[in-house]
């Protein structure tokens, strides 16, 4: 359909670009803006260029906090990718025990995070959490294990991926089935096995579909804020301060508006450049496969 | 270099009291005599008509300002917004007392509203001031009260009626619980306030024969004892949140202070590295306590918790969870002071009435009168007795004194007495950033990690200085 009009589309599309700009555009404007100054709401903000960046960069904090954000989306998408995968291979059947499992395992998608939260803390206490407990019976020492700085990052991303792994399990099922039987009863007749079949058959086509679970859980895995919160609040020894957790606590607990602006443009920026390398590395498979 | 900010976070009710006081800082202004005016609601004629200029000058401003600028009233009733960060047992006591001063008086209505913890509450508060909707009375922590004050956002209080005649108990009024070298304006009355506690469970002490220890080498020989391991599960024998109130406590035991006569910010020196280092020993070398999982309020809680379920014997906490302790422990439980390394020392804990001068002239002085009342004998006691805080004026110590009260609730007594070795706090405005970003991180990484104090200390007191 062609437009009468030349502002017509604009006109179509204002509204959805008015919240883009109110909601996204201007706030992130806004927040490179006030990174340039040193403010607590209170007094009169101060002008210090970069200093705020400096700060951050100077005393490690930035790198510290990319990194271990880093590593907590690494465990979370790997974790939940796999174990999503899993599950949705094995429960690709029809039947009822199938679909109890299948909506068991999404139940813990559907729970708030904060009850999540409050559950793995429950097992995982140190005297009489179900964790601890199979730990003594295992012999294994049966300290907290999110008061310990070497594992509370782990367990984050343990708790975390659990909760996720139903979002992926669905997504994957979908995924799976929107393959042909005809294709894969093809390859079991040519003698292909399980393995086989899924290497050569099902991954291959279940690639849009990984790389959509992949994004959409990084995106997720980014934003972790209120499983930190409740559990460990960044604790021990800062050893779960996620991005999102130090931009809380540079901004409510600190008092530091221009820091926490610094933070969220470098997390913006972050995003961003994560989002831009996956964007790319889809579209160079797409056009590969349109000249194949 | 500097630059103006398109927002500005003064807000407008309390730019035309600036105004008011034609440039004089606020320190200043409160101890002069136009504003040292007696405030209340029915004011003498010398003060009604300084009231009526702030009156004007706060309703013209009102116009631009929006709802802020005027009190709002129920009923005729001036309506005091009284936000609060209390929860569990203590909630209940101050919404009860809340209730009793509604029905006792037919010109205010206050109207508590819950803001989470001491931190979150501070947050809202301070987003409230920058927004031009603060509420008229609130409570903050210690140690944000000079870097409130500096901002110039709390009301002092020298000039409300009966401010300077309340008859509070020293090491808990502004003047006690800071250093009070330099004379400055009344910006918080008492509230909640409490001291570090040590609380053991009566039982295992009698069982074990044990007396309380009074030094830092008999709570480790304590700690020692009442450590069991059994078929993989610990009973610790000690316990505390790895906190910088705690180590303050301990800072001062050790004879250190944070601040030295210079002004400068020693962290305690070597003192701050000897409580660091006793910590290290308990929970590395002789793995006698349990540091507890959690960050802030969590870590208290979950030491209560251990506590109550006997996983603990003996616990560093507040004076203020003395009664809830009581009433839900299954067996005696047994304060006693903190043990001295070289000398007695703590710091006091929990918060001052503050009233925000961006509320409107009329909903301060009705707050005011709310804070009168809540420093009365009746309720000073109904509050100290019914929560654990400490009594806050020296008649309602008098009248628990006379009337048995001690004799009765021996814990009550000895959080009291310890008042008589409370160190003031350094009268800093960053001192809670020193507290978060040099200490209190370090502390944990270093109990957790073993990483060596003295060099821990060393990084702390750096950040501090670059920090204060």
């Amino acid at each position: 359909m062609k437009p009468r009009a030349a502002w017509h589309p604009w006109a179509m599309l204002a509204p959805t670009l008015a919240l883009l700009v109110v909601f996204f555009i201007v706030p992130i404007g806004v927040a490179a803006y006030e990174s340039l100054f040193s403010w607590d709401l209170l007094t009169a903000p101060r002008y210090v260029g970069l200093d705020n960046y400096r700060a951050l960069v100077a005393r490690g904090e930035l790198l510290d906090v990319a990194l271990r954000t880093l590593g907590y989306s690494a465990l979370v998408v790997g974790g939940a990718m796999s174990s999503g995968l899993g599950l949705a291979l094995a429960l690709d059947r029809p039947g009822r025990l199938f679909a109890f499992i299948r909506a068991s395992v999404f139940s813990a998608y559907v729970i708030s995070w904060v009850a999540v939260a409050l559950l793995w803390m429950w097992m995982l206490d140190g005297d009489d959490g179900l964790v601890s407990r199979l730990l003594r019976v295992a012999g294994a020492s049966s300290s907290p294990l999110l008061g310990d700085p070497r594992w509370a990052l782990p367990v984050l991303a343990v708790i975390a991926a659990w909760k996720l792994t139903g979002y992926a399990m669905v997504v994957f099922l979908a995924g799976l089935q929107g393959i042909p039987r005809a294709l894969l009863e093809a390859a079991a007749l040519d003698g292909a096995r399980a393995w086989a079949r899924f290497r050569n058959v099902t991954w291959p086509l279940l690639k849009p579909t990984a790389a959509f679970v992949a994004t959409t859980l990084l995106a997720t895995s980014f934003q972790a804020f209120d499983v930190v919160r409740i559990t460990t609040q960044g604790g021990p020894a800062h050893s779960t301060e996620l991005f999102v957790y130090a931009i809380y606590e540079q901004i409510f607990l600190d008092l530091r508006v221009g820091r926490a602006s610094a933070l969220s443009v470098v997390f913006f920026g972050l995003l961003f450049s994560l989002a831009t390398l996956q964007l790319r590395a889809w579209r160079a498979r797409a056009s590969m496969r349109h000249a194949a | 270099m500097s630059a103006r900010h398109p927002r500005t976070s003064t807000p407008c009710a309390r730019d035309a009291l600036r105004e008011f006081g034609a440039g004089v800082s606020s320190e200043r202004r409160a101890l002069e005599p136009p504003l040292a005016a007696r405030r209340t609601l029915e004011p003498p004629l010398a003060a009604r008509r300084d009231l009526l200029r702030a009156g004007a000058a706060l309703s013209f401003t009102s116009l631009a300002c929006g709802p802020r600028g005027r009190a709002i009233r129920e009923d005729g009733r001036i309506v005091v917004p009284f936000w609060y960060a209390l929860g569990d047992l203590v909630r209940k006591v101050l919404l009860d007392l809340v209730a009793q001063f509604n029905a006792s008086q037919a010109r205010i209505v206050v109207r508590p509203v819950h803001q989470g913890d001491y931190f979150e509450a501070l947050a809202k508060l301070r987003t409230a001031i920058a927004a031009g909707v603060a509420p008229a009375l609130s409570h903050v922590v210690l140690e944000v009260l000079p870097y409130l004050a500096r901002a110039g956002v709390l009301e002092p209080l020298d000039g409300y009626d009966g401010a300077a005649a309340l008859p509070l108990v020293p090491g808990l009024s502004q003047e006690g619980a800071f250093d009070s070298s330099t004379r400055r304006p009344l910006w918080g009355l008492p509230f909640n306030r409490s001291t570090p506690i040590a609380v053991l469970d009566g039982t295992l002490i009698e069982q074990e024969r044990i007396a309380v220890p009074s030094t830092w080498d008999e709570l480790a020989a304590v700690a020692r004892r009442l450590t069991r391991r059994e078929s993989g599960q610990v009973r610790w024998g000690f316990e505390v949140p790895i906190s910088w109130w705690y180590w303050v406590a301990m800072v001062g035991q050790a004879g250190g202070r944070l601040v030295d006569d210079r002004g400068q910010m020693t962290l305690g020196g070597e003192a701050g590295e000897q409580a660091l280092a006793f910590w290290q020993r308990l929970v590395r070398e002789q793995k006698v306590m349990r540091p507890p999982p959690g960050r802030d309020y969590q870590a208290w809680q979950s030491t209560s918790e251990s506590f109550l379920r006997r996983r603990v014997a003996m616990m560093w906490t507040s004076t203020a969870l003395l009664r809830y302790l009581e009433e839900s422990a299954p067996f005696p439980v047994v304060a006693a002071p903190l043990p001295r390394k070289l000398r007695w020392s703590v710091p006091t804990g929990g918060t001052m009435f503050v009233l925000l001068r961006g509320a409107p002239e009329e909903e301060k002085i009705a707050a005011w009168e709310f804070v009168r009342w809540m420093c009365a004998t009746d309720q000073a006691i109904a509050w100290s007795t019914r929560t654990g805080y400490l009594p806050v004026t020296r008649p309602a110590v008098e009248r628990l004194r006379e009337g048995g009260w001690y004799g009765a609730h021996p814990n009550d007594r000895v959080a009291y007495d310890q008042l008589e070795h409370v160190d003031p706090w350094p009268w800093v405005p960053e001192l809670f950033r020193v507290e978060r970003d040099a200490v209190e991180p370090r502390l944990e990484d270093a109990v957790l990690t073993g990483r060596d104090a003295h060099e821990t200390m060393t990084e702390a007191r750096q950040q501090a200085r670059r920090t204060a």
